[in-house]
């Protein structure tokens, strides 16, 4: 009995300093924004003490269902460009990189290592009429004038895949890495072509890391607001600089604050969602 | 035998060479394979059996060479497209797919009809005891019984030849010889050519038509069971293949057939190996073959050493020259030779063999 309570408080007290960091910096500013949600403004956007929901109720103004509608579909369109392009890069490094597989993947490491703004910057530079990109068109004769490529969606689109096209990677990578080589041998010794094989073998053994991938890209992407400004010229307003917007230039706290929450209930959606489909996927296997 | 098969071999390797880099692992294989026999590559590890399994399967693609399957030559045509099966060590069943679904993998790639998948997915099952289990999955199988499914999948779509690479290695002793026995009959029922490959001479022996003993890529000696346990015809097919007494020799004389050799004392007449007069050889021979005669003018030995087998008695004797000599004798339940007993031990002439040191 006192070597269990003995145990226990050893745990405990192994555990204490990340609660209280886990307490003080996640859980208490969450529940401040939570607070502030339901607060009050007077028109100068000092915040009032006091409950109402109105600033939920204003979501549902069409400005703001068209951000919600702009959001899910620039995140599910990152998405799904992510895992076209990740899976081929992730399938590439688990089976045919052989010694470089390392090395590819600290390559895939290293833009962590750069301020994310700065990486974002970059692509200013190259997307714009000067850029890299128009120059090297124009030097090859494709185009006859730079195009105008900043300030598109299809910049921000750009922006979004960089940006989180890793992420993909990795969970991938994870899921194709283990899978024993013999299972594909033993496709084609049934009789299974290269492709075949790899939509009845590896595809499926790789779904947990695909699902895994998708959710690493899909909640993130909704909340994104520097993409959007530097590459997309804002003109595509999605969840994550409409709070900046909120919070900073309309002084609008108390709906920005009904924002925020709404994003993290879509994240706890998305996450939902995931384990569902895990769980469907597992008891296929 | 089956020498009177049909002309057509099953599977033919000619001067077949796989290189791994610097590294030779098939050195020029020569090697006709007949049509319905139960053939065995045998070999340490690295002497090159997996990898003419894997040529043959089409996992590895031959670096010189032919390799013809069934008298057509499949050198370059990929894995998928080849007519042979395999049962794998590690029995690779499709953890995502039920047991059925594993049988029925072959024949739903060649799209029959979903009715004819199931039914002969289910005979191929039932063939080998598994039929109760078609809706499990691989992990809820204990390794045995995931050995039979590898072997209903790779049976199931009729293939020319069924490779099979280690299959009973991983499982322990008693289920191995059930899965022997099983093997050998199914191998008999179907009529199909089967190649195996095993380190276990043991298992060689027991399943096998004919061995392919291999050592550095090569075949060191191609016989039936028989012929390779009774007739070695080198010092590493003789040490290979059960257990064998080297005892140390010299020539005396040397006649095809028949030489003289000097042996612990006394003079031997064998077969094997023409040395010259005077030269240094290897006189080997079964423990079986040896008999403690208390009344014999064979060279005299110490025992030294019991070891309770079961049915066999395994007596080691030290000889004045202080070689050992085991004798193998059957357990008629009398009582067992006493250690430090001197025993006059005969040789059976007809299975001495000399082999050049």
């Amino acid at each position: 009995m006192r070597r269990a309570a003995r145990q226990r408080l050893e745990i405990g007290a192994m555990l204490a300093p990340s609660v209280l960091l886990l307490v003080l910096f996640v859980l208490l500013p969450l529940c401040i924004v939570a607070a502030y949600s339901f607060a009050l403004r007077d028109s100068y956007g000092a915040v009032l003490p006091g409950f109402t929901l109105q600033n939920y109720a204003d979501l549902f103004q069409s400005v703001y269902l068209l951000v919600f509608v702009n959001s899910l579909e620039l995140a599910a369109s990152t998405t799904i460009l992510c895992l076209l392009i990740g899976y081929p890069v992730a399938y590439f490094i688990a089976f045919k990189a052989g010694r470089w597989a390392p090395a590819l993947l600290l390559l895939l490491l290293i833009p962590f290592w750069i301020n994310f703004l700065i990486r974002i910057s970059a692509w200013v530079v190259l997307l714009g009429r000067g850029g890299l990109i128009n120059q090297g068109m124009l030097w090859t004769g494709l185009i006859d004038a730079p195009v105008g490529m900043l300030g598109t969606y299809g910049a921000t689109l750009v922006g979004m895949v960089y940006a989180f096209l890793p992420l993909t990677v990795f969970p991938i990578y994870a899921a194709l890495q283990p899978i024993d080589r013999k299972l594909i041998e033993a496709g084609a010794d049934l009789g299974a072509g290269p492709a075949e094989t790899f939509f009845r073998v590896t595809l499926p053994l790789s779904l947990p890391g695909v699902l895994a991938a998708a959710l690493f890209v899909f909640v993130p992407s909704m909340g994104v607001f520097a993409i959007p400004v530097l590459l997309g010229g804002g003109k595509d307003i999605i969840l994550g600089n409409l709070i900046v917007q909120l919070f900073l230039e309309f002084r609008n706290i108390p709906l920005g604050a009904a924002v925020s929450m709404l994003l993290l209930a879509l994240a706890g959606v998305g996450i939902l969602l995931y384990m569902r489909a895990l769980r469907w996927v597992e008891r296929m296997q | 035998m089956q020498d009177n098969s049909p002309a057509q071999p099953a599977v033919d390797l000619r001067g077949v060479v796989k290189r791994f880099g610097t590294m030779t692992a098939v050195d020029h294989l020569d090697l006709t394979i007949r049509s319905g026999e139960f053939f065995t590559m045998l070999g340490a590890s690295g002497c090159g059996k997996t990898t003419t399994l894997r040529l043959i399967a089409g996992f590895e693609l031959p670096t010189e060479g032919q390799i013809l399957i069934s008298g057509q030559d499949v050198s370059d045509i990929p894995a998928y497209q080849r007519p042979v099966h395999t049962v794998f060590q590690s029995y690779a069943l499709f953890p995502h797919l039920t047991i059925l679904d594993n049988v029925a993998f072959p024949l739903r790639v060649r799209r029959l009809p979903r009715a004819e998948q199931r039914a002969r997915a289910m005979a191929a099952l039932e063939m080998v005891q598994m039929g109760r289990y078609g809706d499990r999955k691989p992990s809820q199988l204990s390794g045995g019984q995931q050995q039979r499914v590898a072997l209903a999948r790779a049976l199931v779509n009729e293939p020319t030849v069924l490779l099979l690479d280690e299959p009973l290695g991983a499982l322990d002793l008693k289920l191995r010889k059930e899965m022997q026995l099983e093997l050998k009959d199914m191998q008999r029922r179907l009529g199909i050519t089967f190649v195996f490959v095993t380190h276990d001479q043991e298992e060689a022996l027991t399943l096998s038509d004919r061995i392919a003993l291999m050592q550095g890529g090569r075949i060191v000696q191609l016989d039936t069971p028989a012929n390779l346990y009774n007739a070695p015809q080198s010092l590493y097919a003789a040490e290979f293949i059960g257990e064998t007494n080297l005892i140390p020799a010299r020539m005396v004389s040397a006649d095809h057939g028949s030489s003289v050799v000097e042996a612990l004392g006394q003079t031997y007449r064998a077969e094997g190996t023409t040395a010259s007069a005077g030269a240094a050889v290897t006189l080997a021979l079964r423990p079986e073959r040896v008999r403690r005669e208390p009344a014999g003018t064979g060279p005299v030995g110490e025992l030294v050493e019991i070891d309770f087998i079961g049915t066999d008695l395994r007596l080691t004797y030290r000889m004045a020259d202080g070689s050992k000599v085991i004798v193998r004798q059957q357990n008629s339940g009398g009582i067992p030779p006493a250690i430090g007993e001197r025993m006059p031990l005969g040789f059976e002439t007809d299975s001495l063999r000399i082999f050049t040191s």
